[in-house]
């Protein structure tokens, strides 16, 4: 499967970077990337394919990559630590949670402000979240219709938030409930890779914690896991990772959700792989569904999240229907 | 006289105004096997869960080759005891093998472990129970006493000097019933201190070297199967006429309802 991965995040690279109102020849996009490590190499590029391509695709590119990669480890975690496979950061509503404090930071702080603002509130949802789940849990799929239920209250209070607000500072509705790339900057994409480095390695390097605590949380005890403290930090570091990815490009739907799904099938349910297959997929498919919104209705750009929803939404249908009948 | 592996002194545990553990002394010896009996309610496994540190006491203390319990980090209590539940989850998705695999967990740090060593030890578990052929299979699919065995060999693999069963033949059937409680006493036979919650008397008498009898959160009766599997004792804490007969060929009580 890295394979497969690998040559699909390549080619979402080069198309993310070749394409769009401007097309940029490949050689040229070589030249870009060359130049920027100091090396005269390919082709000589314009000013302007560097201004397109180094100054607008490229910080877009990462952002979905980070975006991606860190929504879909967030879900593979929340789905290991709540011991439910139909756990997804925004439908349990961290993301709206999130969405508010971004959006309100936003007014306070521009991007910088709103991913803070979005680390914050989407700390506090997670434990809201797991309070939820801690009365509910006997049915895992009354969990899921909390969070739904939740996020619903949630995003209207965005709705608040940005109605209140200036329109010149905090972005529209759309942007927060919806998602979208396009005002990525290098400046959002260093101020939420700051987050999402830092709670990727807490997640990444609790996998092995997370494969024992399948068995429950008495025995995960027994097998000497302090599982209060694990479960603090994991809540913390998927409440922040989404934060950070919603205050730089808001809520972008169900990656966390379908991708850990789709990966699980394919590593089995050993975190130490899922979670780091789920992290480069969710990289490509965030990313591939970014291109898709960017291209497909030229020269107007559909929300991103819209085009995972759309995806999205009818596998999980799936999953509930199936959950059922199981 | 050895220092004891399990010691409790004045345990009690109390839940709002409910007192489910009274004052309870308890010592368990490594090389022993120590049955808890009693009726439902008695507290047998609040008990067992208070001497396993999953629960604190409201008063009282447990050592553990002389660890106090309270406090205790959790890796290294994972060192001293294995615990065996009664309520496991079953929708674990992962193998028998791999659910085994995990009671090796609490030695990944230690120098003079290794992965032959893990491997040795999970091997050697599941031979033990009888679960080696169906090592590959998803622990979810498993029936209730295949599960039970699962998770009895991965008690078995985590090698610890202490180990606590809690009802551990509920679902079995007699041979594996058997089965289970000949490996608690070659358990204890390998210098461990070996503590099981029963509700079937008769494999108390049977295998236990030592009863403890509770009834209403307290310990009534201590001591060999013989000085605590009594006929009046056991009709008034379980309050059902008992008739206590010699077992017509092992060297222990046998117990029948009146």
């Amino acid at each position: 499967m890295a394979p497969v991965v690998g040559i699909g995040l390549l080619v979402t690279a080069w198309a993310a970077l070749s394409f769009g109102a401007v097309s940029v020849p490949f050689d040229e996009v070589l030249g870009v990337l060359a130049r920027k490590i100091g090396l005269d190499a390919f082709a000589d590029p314009s000013r302007r394919a560097e201004a397109v391509v180094w100054g607008i695709r490229m910080p877009r590119l990462l952002l979905a990559f980070a975006v991606g990669g860190a929504l879909a480890l967030v879900g593979g975690v929340l789905q290991g630590l709540l011991r439910n496979d139909l756990a997804d950061p925004h439908l349990l509503g961290i993301g709206p949670g999130a969405a508010i404090g971004a959006a309100i930071g936003s007014a306070a702080g521009g991007i910088q402000g709103a991913i803070a603002g979005g680390v914050v509130a989407g700390v506090v949802t997670a434990f809201a979240v797991r309070r939820l789940a801690r009365t509910t849990s006997i049915d895992p799929t009354r969990i899921i219709l909390a969070g739904v239920a939740l996020g619903a209250a949630l995003s209207a209070w965005v709705g608040f938030v940005v109605f209140a607000a200036d329109r010149a500072t905090v972005p529209p509705i759309e942007f927060w409930l919806l998602g979208s790339l396009t005002g990525s900057t290098w400046r959002a994409l260093g101020t939420s890779a700051f987050f999402l480095v830092v709670t990727a390695v807490a997640m990444l390097g609790s996998a092995h914690l997370l494969d024992v605590m399948a068995l429950g949380e008495a025995d995960a005890r027994h097998l000497g896991i302090d599982v209060d403290l694990v479960r603090t930090v994991l809540l913390i570091a998927a409440g922040a990772a989404v934060g950070a990815t919603v205050g730089a490009v808001g809520v972008v739907a169900f990656v966390g959700l379908l991708v850990p799904f789709v990966i699980r099938r394919l590593t089995g349910p050993s975190h130490r792989y899922l979670l780091v297959a789920a992290l480069a997929s969710g990289a490509l498919f965030v990313a591939a569904a970014d291109l898709v919104a960017r291209l497909a209705i030229e020269p107007v750009e559909i929300p991103v999240g819209l085009v995972t929803a759309a995806i999205g939404g009818p596998v999980f249908l799936w999953l509930l229907t199936r959950r059922d009948n199981a | 006289m050895p220092e004891p592996a399990v010691s409790a002194s004045s345990l009690s545990y109390r839940v709002g105004d409910a007192t489910l553990v009274s004052d309870v002394d308890f010592t368990a010896t490594r090389g022993e096997l120590i049955a808890v009996i009693g009726p439902n309610g008695a507290g047998k496994s609040t008990l067992l869960n208070l001497l396993s540190g999953n629960l604190n006491p409201s008063a009282g203390q447990v050592l553990l080759d002389g660890n106090d319990v309270a406090g205790a980090l959790p890796g290294n209590l994972a060192l001293l005891r294995a615990v065996l539940t009664q309520r496991s989850p079953i929708d674990i998705p992962y193998s028998a093998a791999q659910v085994v695999h995990m009671g090796r967990f609490p030695h990944r740090r230690d120098p003079n472990n290794s992965s032959e060593r893990d491997a040795a030890a999970v091997a050697d578990a599941m031979e033990r129970t009888d679960t080696t052929r169906f090592a590959a299979r998803i622990f979810a699919t498993l029936s209730g006493g295949e599960r039970t065995r699962v998770s009895l060999a991965r008690v078995l693999a985590q090698e610890t000097p202490i180990v606590f069963l809690d009802e551990p033949t509920t679902a079995l059937d007699v041979a594996h019933q058997e089965r289970i409680m000949r490996q608690a006493v070659v358990l204890s036979r390998g210098q461990r201190a070996v503590v099981v919650v029963l509700h079937d008397l008769n494999a108390a008498a049977v295998h236990a070297d030592r009863i403890v009898l509770m009834h209403q959160g307290a310990v009534v009766a201590r001591g060999r199967p013989r000085d605590v599997l009594v006929e009046d004792q056991l009709s008034d804490v379980y309050a059902q006429p008992m008739v206590v007969v010699d077992h017509p060929f092992r060297d222990c009580p046998l117990v029948l309802t009146a």
